[in-house]
């Protein structure tokens, strides 16, 4: 596919632009998707495929990519990294990303501030870290090392709580800038995620934003779900919320120049629902709500 | 409570294999009665749900006519260390259900299994046992359309490779 703009091309009034997930397979969605975005977020896990009995990143996806030249950044954004496991990383997600960074060029990476395994045994979800120092000082000396490793900006994602908080020694926000301001990594706050918390558990949005030191936060993520017995949950399926946007916004407007990206994330299993043209219209919408 | 305990007892609650005590921390009883939990065990089983469903429509499909889906989705999350890289789960799902009670569902994972492995590039090549006639049964789950009529009764096979314009045939083994 050929390029027609530049991401270098491209300014915005509030120095902000827009990615989206791009998962592979998909050519017609990207060709729609490139006029509107300025970075596209990669998840390795979903562009591995088995190749003797081994995972390994989908040549075919990979040559997509390869040929994206310079129309976008990309970003990888992982999954199973795992980063919040006692027992370790999963090595598995770290091979893949050896990988990839050799081959295309990565703007930052970045994961979920959470665990998906124990012991080996895979959840099947993601939890949230407790906020204790243990977990600090643990996940401090794993951040560390990945950034000696890959020599790129690392960021952490605030996830999902998806079953009650646990006694803590910080705050949310406290957690989340003693992390950064130790590692000198940077930050995602998914705002949808924010929103989910809000609902499922009462969690109180602004006095998390007044306390959030903004200064580390570098990408902005939105999605949307839908609410299952009175919860909302984190599945990525839907068009945005107006008020996902607006929180968004607010968020940006306590930012001025930090923030980068705002990334519209759905799962690729929701894109036969959605639709191509729902999701080109869900970009324009965003652009014009964040860019302008 | 340290993080490896409290990491362990949380896994033991989402996989319904730790029993909560009455000296267990305050905080895993708390999630242990929450609605959250349930909730978060429906999550799982959605996520798989959209996964399967896309990735082995075939044995998803059948499984759906039979009414058996929930019931074998939720087993397979059970018994199964399902890797968060969906490549892999299709597999291991098929592979769980290849020696089904079932002779249809055993011959339709095989079957997709083994197209998965060479639409993958696998040079291989599989041969499926039937005990009817497979073709009708293949063209209904693909196109998610009824039977029409009972497929016929009687000994089968596919034969499942790269080699072959359609990646399979079909033989009445006599």
């Amino acid at each position: 596919m050929a390029a027609t703009a530049t991401y270098a091309d491209r300014q915005t009034k509030t120095g902000v632009v827009i990615g989206a997930t791009y998962e592979g397979r998909d050519p017609a969605l990207l060709e729609r998707m490139l006029p509107l975005v300025d970075y596209i977020e990669v998840t390795l896990e979903t562009i591995s495929e088995m190749e003797d009995g081994e995972l390994r990143l989908s040549d075919s996806v990979m040559g997509e990519l390869k040929n994206l030249g310079n129309a976008v950044q990309t970003i990888v954004h992982g999954v199973s990294l795992s980063i919040g496991s006692h027992e370790g990383w999963s090595p598995m997600y770290l091979r893949l990303l050896d990988d990839f960074v050799e081959q295309v060029d990565v703007a930052w990476h970045s994961e979920h501030l959470g665990y998906t395994k124990v012991d080996g045994q895979h959840l099947g979800i993601m939890l949230a870290m407790p906020r204790t120092e243990e977990a600090l000082d643990m996940l401090c000396k794993r951040v560390n090392a990945i950034q000696e490793r890959y020599r790129l900006p690392f960021l952490l994602e605030n996830i999902v709580h998806v079953v009650p908080d646990c006694p803590a020694d910080y705050s949310d926000a406290a957690f989340l800038n003693a992390l950064a301001d130790r590692t000198g990594c940077g930050l995602i706050l998914d705002v949808y995620n924010l929103e989910c918390d809000a609902h499922n558990h009462g969690f109180d949005i602004s006095a998390f934003l007044n306390e959030l030191q903004f200064a580390h936060v570098r990408e902005l993520h939105v999605a949307c779900g839908v609410e299952h017995n009175g919860l909302l949950l984190d599945v990525h399926s839907q068009r945005t919320r107006s008020s996902t946007v607006e929180l968004a916004q607010r968020v940006i407007r306590r930012s001025p120049g930090g923030i980068k990206v705002v990334v519209y994330e759905f799962m690729p299993e929701a894109i036969p629902g959605l639709g191509h043209t729902a999701i080109a219209e869900e970009l324009a919408r965003l652009r014009e709500a964040f860019t302008d | 409570m340290d993080l490896a305990s409290q990491q362990r007892k949380l896994l033991g609650l989402f996989k319904s294999t730790y029993q909560i005590h009455a000296d267990d921390d305050e905080y895993i009883q708390t999630v242990a009665q929450s609605k959250h939990l349930q909730e978060a065990k429906t999550n799982i089983f959605l996520w798989r749900v959209y996964v399967l469903e896309r990735t082995c429509a075939l044995t998803f499909r059948l499984l759906k006519r039979l009414n058996l889906l929930e019931k074998t989705i939720s087993a397979f999350i059970m018994e199964c260390n399902i890797s968060p890289f969906r490549e892999t789960q299709a597999p291991a799902f098929l592979e769980s259900l290849s020696n089904h009670d079932d002779r249809l569902i055993a011959s339709v994972s095989q079957f997709e299994l083994a197209l998965l492995k060479i639409k993958q590039g696998d040079p291989g090549s599989y041969v499926v046992p039937w005990t009817v006639e497979p073709s009708a049964v293949l063209y209904s789950l693909a196109n998610d359309i009824p039977l029409k009529e009972k497929a016929p009764e009687g000994a089968y096979k596919t034969v499942i490779s790269g080699d072959f314009p359609f990646d399979f045939v079909v033989r009445n083994v006599d």
